[in-house]
């Protein structure tokens, strides 16, 4: 008796608290979820100038971009009907559309929320020419340098691109470093990406994005492969190296610029606003910026022009959302122009559409503007494809740590692992 | 869950006539259906919390499945194991957990053997000795990773400076990235060996100490004739379960490296593929792997060392 | 035992050696999260000047305050329902005579030796079909799978070292076996119960795997899965000095708990062998 009793009680406070999971919190609110702090403001300036057309929930994704995908990944797969606007990280936005999870745009919206936005950004939030993404921010990455090393390392941005051997052997005869992202994560991935299709190759062969797994060829086993993998052994190798370059993410690296030896770095143009943080703070001094100058991406060989990485954010609608129309139109708020704008001067990432960088305050506040307009048009994503996240996993195993690659063996094992990790025959 | 409650009627019909008996088997059979009444609940939710996804592991695993890719969802019975038992990569985190397992037990056996004696031994500072040990006994293995990754890194730690070693980065390389997250597991669970071995030490009488000492050994001889053999139990016990939870070692793992430098382990290869990739078959065969092995182990310790679990139940008979 | 003075002398700097090696590295996480601006990279043991920024910024944030929430709630009902759940079976384990008793502790045993990592991929996949997903009972259930084994385990060793006798003497006063159980062996039990439910919550309140696996928001995330989502000034930047501060938030249960119960958690690692 005694038992029964407490048994159903147990089964009704159970079912209390299955019930306080996926909360819909009213009919005009929209779960939003977003990778960057200062997504929250835009938010809310948008949901005010809607009038209490909609209003958001804001959740947080995890501050790495492999946890946010997996994060995503499984509430999408979950079918979570109360996800409504998702940040999507742009080269893992295929698989998600792939599986079916995002809301593909109408051609109305591709035309509208397409129009002026930069050949970069655009090209990584489409996927079998259908718009999946509204994309609310492009990222690339510039060469950044100290002006006071350049005549000691010889090197001269001014007379023209710099190369990456240029750059190793420059900062060794000056004795300062160059700073890359050698850490195993994303940031790994996109300087392999950058590298291979600077010197004209590409990590999946042509047409991969349409093919199912187990058909997919890769496109690292080549001279583009072997470049990458050249250049990555010898900047770990020379001491032009910071120190922990093998662990070095995107702060690692602006650290080890903003070191006595720091010299040149590629890095996302965050760095600017970030340093002038670090100059209110008062750990660099206030005449520190006049000393950095900026370039386009390193070339791989002389003669051919860098296909720059590209990153960025993009707005999607999930499939599951039952508010998929709202959505939409939050979005063309969350996306716009001031949106972007906003965006750009809070958080220090560019804005996807071109005309944000004609602006006088984001001209003033990013003297750099249009090396990071120019160098978004020529931006090349990563590769696009439903299997992404194998695909930057083999790289992450095949080209880490960078000290132990050799241009003779690394691009062959690469290509391997990754057909054969696609095909299922081998684990990563 | 083959075994129910058993029913009882027939054997009360047929044993109806004997009163006395009767009423010593109604007592019994009272008993063993309080017994079940009371058991019976947790035996039923532990069954059932993990019969299903001990179950539903073992038959994902056979299929080709890729969560985002539900329509290429294939059965292809071992192929999976056949996959994952002929990858380097899998023997490599097998070697890389077996060397975790060796090397943080050995040492927590030794360590934690020095941590019994003196809280065995101390009289004085007893109560904050052993409040101490506890913490680490306590906290968050999550926490704990955090504390030793900040105190390893190159750019917050506090490592590198009290040691000399400037800019060396400990993560940077396999084998200071393992010994960094060695010293971080070595750190939380050594109380834990500790205090198991401590009710080990408790149990020898003193009279044996006494004796030996009387006989002229030295410290040294009575740890190595006396308390050493008399603790056996006890010290099996230890490894087995410090051997068990550390061959399935993960969170501190994966906050330190999150698997960079080939310090990845078993239970990370089985994270990956199932949680990262998706590949929800593969994730799962590595588990079942990954349990296998788990059991193996104790089968070992049982069948091999001999280990009595019954000792760890406090039935000293 | 007669122990000479320059023993104690030993044992003493031995205890001092042990207390240094458990606190030194708490203590860094308390350091390091009073640091602020240049001092988290000062790379020295202690901030040169103690801030409670981090702690601001932490208890500022609903991330943290709502997994907290979580984690506490969802600790204590897991804790209650194993400990509930595991009194009685351990009851009847010790004390009564009943086929498959055995069954009952090998089936804890080896639920205990079941990798977690390998029930949350299962569990992923029914609870996203059966909604339970991201909810607080989605990760209460698969916390009894560890809780309770470990409750059952330690309630049963207590229970043996019961004074059956009075329970007896009660029996032959005319009680029956549950009215026996609820006068006389309660309260006897109420202390290794106490233990149990220490240790216990010990457990629950260290998952990790399930609360990576098995949330997505903030409805049911716990702490220790909510470190990862904490943001620096940048996306890129780490945010140390916060995370330390949660650290030590969530630390501060165990403290307390640790410097309230330190003889009751001894005593039930080490089954009450230990007198004192």
């Amino acid at each position: 008796m005694h038992m029964r009793r407490s048994a159903a009680a147990l089964l009704l406070v159970a079912s209390g608290l299955a019930g306080c999971g996926g909360g819909d919190g009213g009919s005009n609110s929209l779960t939003y979820y977003i990778a960057d702090a200062a997504q929250e403001d835009v938010a809310t300036r948008c949901a005010t100038e809607s009038g209490g057309a909609y209003a958001f929930n804001i959740q947080r994704l995890p501050n790495t971009a492999a946890g946010g995908r997996e994060q995503l990944l499984r509430r999408l797969a979950a079918e979570d009907r109360s996800m409504d606007i998702v940040s999507v990280d742009p080269p893992f936005m295929a698989e998600f559309a792939n599986a079916g999870f995002l809301r593909p745009f109408t051609n109305a919206e591709r035309q509208e929320f397409s129009d002026g936005i930069l050949a970069g950004p655009l090209e990584q939030s489409t996927f079998r020419d259908t718009l999946y993404s509204a994309p609310l921010y492009g990222n690339t990455q510039l060469l950044w340098y100290r002006k006071s090393v350049l005549q000691k390392a010889g090197v001269d941005p001014a007379a023209g691109p710099v190369t990456w051997d240029q750059l190793i052997e420059g900062a060794t005869k000056a004795g300062v470093t160059v700073a890359a992202q050698g850490r195993r994560n994303e940031s790994l991935m996109v300087w392999v990406n950058a590298l291979i299709a600077s010197a004209g190759g590409s990590i999946l062969a042509e047409g991969s994005e349409n093919l199912p797994s187990d058909q997919v060829k890769g496109g690292i086993d080549t001279e583009a492969g072997a470049e990458a993998a050249r250049i990555m052994h010898d900047l770990a190798v020379s001491p032009a190296a910071p120190a922990g370059f093998s662990t070095a993410g995107e702060e690692d690296s602006r650290a080890a610029f903003q070191e006595a030896d720091g010299g040149f770095m590629v890095n996302w143009p965050y760095v600017w606003a970030a340093m002038d943080s670090a100059i209110e703070e008062g750990s660099l001094p206030a005449n520190f910026k006049d000393d950095v100058g900026w370039t386009t991406y390193p070339r791989v060989a002389a003669g051919t022009e860098a296909a720059s990485p590209s990153g960025g954010l993009g707005l999607s609608i999930s499939s599951f959302s039952r508010k998929q129309e709202l959505a939409v139109e939050a979005t063309r708020c969350l996306a716009s122009a001031q949106s972007q704008k906003e965006f750009m001067l809070t958080a220090g990432n560019p804005a996807a559409l071109g005309a944000v960088f004609d602006d006088p305050e984001v001209r003033e506040k990013f003297p750099m503007a249009e090396e990071i307009r120019t160098g978004l048009d020529a931006a090349t994503p990563r590769p696009v494809s439903p299997y992404y996240g194998d695909v930057t996993g083999v790289i992450q195993t095949a080209f880490h740590p960078p000290d132990a690659l050799s241009p003779d063996t690394t691009p062959r094992a690469a290509n391997s692992l990754l057909e054969d990790v696609l095909r299922n025959k081998r684990l990563i | 869950m083959s075994t129910t409650i058993p029913a009882a009627p027939p054997q009360k019909v047929a044993e109806a006539g004997k009163t006395t008996r009767f009423r010593l088997t109604d007592r019994a059979r009272k008993e063993r259906n309080l017994g079940w009444m009371l058991a019976g609940p947790a035996f039923f939710v532990m069954v059932a919390v993990t019969g299903y996804p001990i179950l539903n592991a073992l038959w994902l695993s056979m299929f080709d499945y890729r969560l985002t890719d539900p329509a290429g969802r294939d059965f292809i019975g071992l192929g999976n194991y056949l996959t994952i038992l002929t990858d380097g990569l899998f023997w490599r985190q097998f070697g890389v957990t077996s060397l975790i397992t060796v090397v943080t037990v050995s040492v927590e056996l030794v360590l934690g053997f020095g941590l019994a004696m003196v809280m065995h031994r101390a009289l004085y500072l007893r109560t904050a000795l052993r409040t101490a040990i506890l913490v680490p006994y306590g906290i968050i293995t999550v926490v704990s990773a955090y504390a030793w990754a900040y105190a390893f890194s190159n750019t917050y730690g506090f490592v590198n400076g009290i040691f000399g070693l400037g800019e060396f980065d400990w993560f940077g390389g396999t084998w200071s990235a393992l010994a960094a997250v060695c010293v971080a597991e070595i750190w939380k669970t050594t109380p834990f060996m500790s205090l198991l071995l401590l009710a080990g030490l408790a149990q020898i009488p003193d009279d044996y100490l006494e004796a030996a000492k009387v006989d002229g050994a030295t410290a040294w001889q009575r740890v190595k004739r006396v308390i050493l053999p008399n603790m056996k139990a006890a010290i099996m016990v230890a490894l087995l379960f410090r051997t068990l939870d550390a061959f399935r070692v993960f969170d501190t793992v994966f906050i330190m490296t999150a698997g960079s430098q080939n310090t990845e382990t078993l239970s990370f290869l089985a994270y990956r593929q199932t949680i990262s990739r998706v590949m929800v078959g593969l994730g799962s065969a590595v588990s079942v792997i990954l349990a296998i092995l788990v059991v193996l182990i104790a089968v070992m310790f049982v069948k091999v060392f001999k280990t009595d679990l019954s000792q760890q139940r406090g039935d000293r008979k | 035992m007669k122990v000479s003075r320059r023993n104690q002398i030993f044992w003493i700097v031995g205890a001092i050696l042990i207390i240094a090696y458990a606190v030194i590295p708490v203590l860094w996480i308390v350091s390091l999260s009073f640091k602020e601006g240049d001092d988290i990279t000062n790379k020295s043991f202690l901030p040169t000047v103690w801030s409670w920024e981090n702690y601001r910024t932490v208890f500022a944030s609903d991330l943290f305050t709502t997994a907290l929430r979580n984690s506490v709630g969802m600790a204590l009902i897991a804790t209650t329902i194993s400990v509930i759940l595991a009194t009685l079976a351990a009851y009847a384990i010790s004390r009564l005579d009943f086929p498959g008793k055995r069954l009952v502790l090998g089936v804890a045993l080896a639920i205990t030796v079941f990798p977690v990592i390998a029930i949350a991929t299962p569990l992923f996949n029914l609870w996203r079909t059966i909604g339970l997903y991201d909810t607080w009972l989605g990760l209460i259930i698969p916390y009894l799978s560890y809780s309770l084994p470990l409750a059952v385990y330690v309630l049963a060793a207590f229970f043996r070292e019961i004074p059956w006798e009075m329970e007896q003497a009660a029996q032959v006063d005319g009680a029956t076996a549950w009215q026996a159980f609820r006068r006389v062996i309660v309260p006897l039990a109420t202390p290794g119960v106490f233990t149990a439910a220490i240790l216990t919550f010990f457990a629950v309140w260290n998952d990790f795997v399930f609360g990576i696996t098995l949330t997505s928001s903030e409805a049911a995330r716990p702490v220790p899965a909510a470190l990862a989502f904490f943001q620096g000034a940048s996306q890129f930047s780490q945010p140390t000095a916060p995370i330390a501060a949660a650290a030590v938030v969530v630390t501060i249960p165990v403290v307390i708990l640790v410097l309230l119960f330190q003889r009751k958690i001894v005593a039930g690692l080490t089954n009450g062998a230990v007198k004192g």
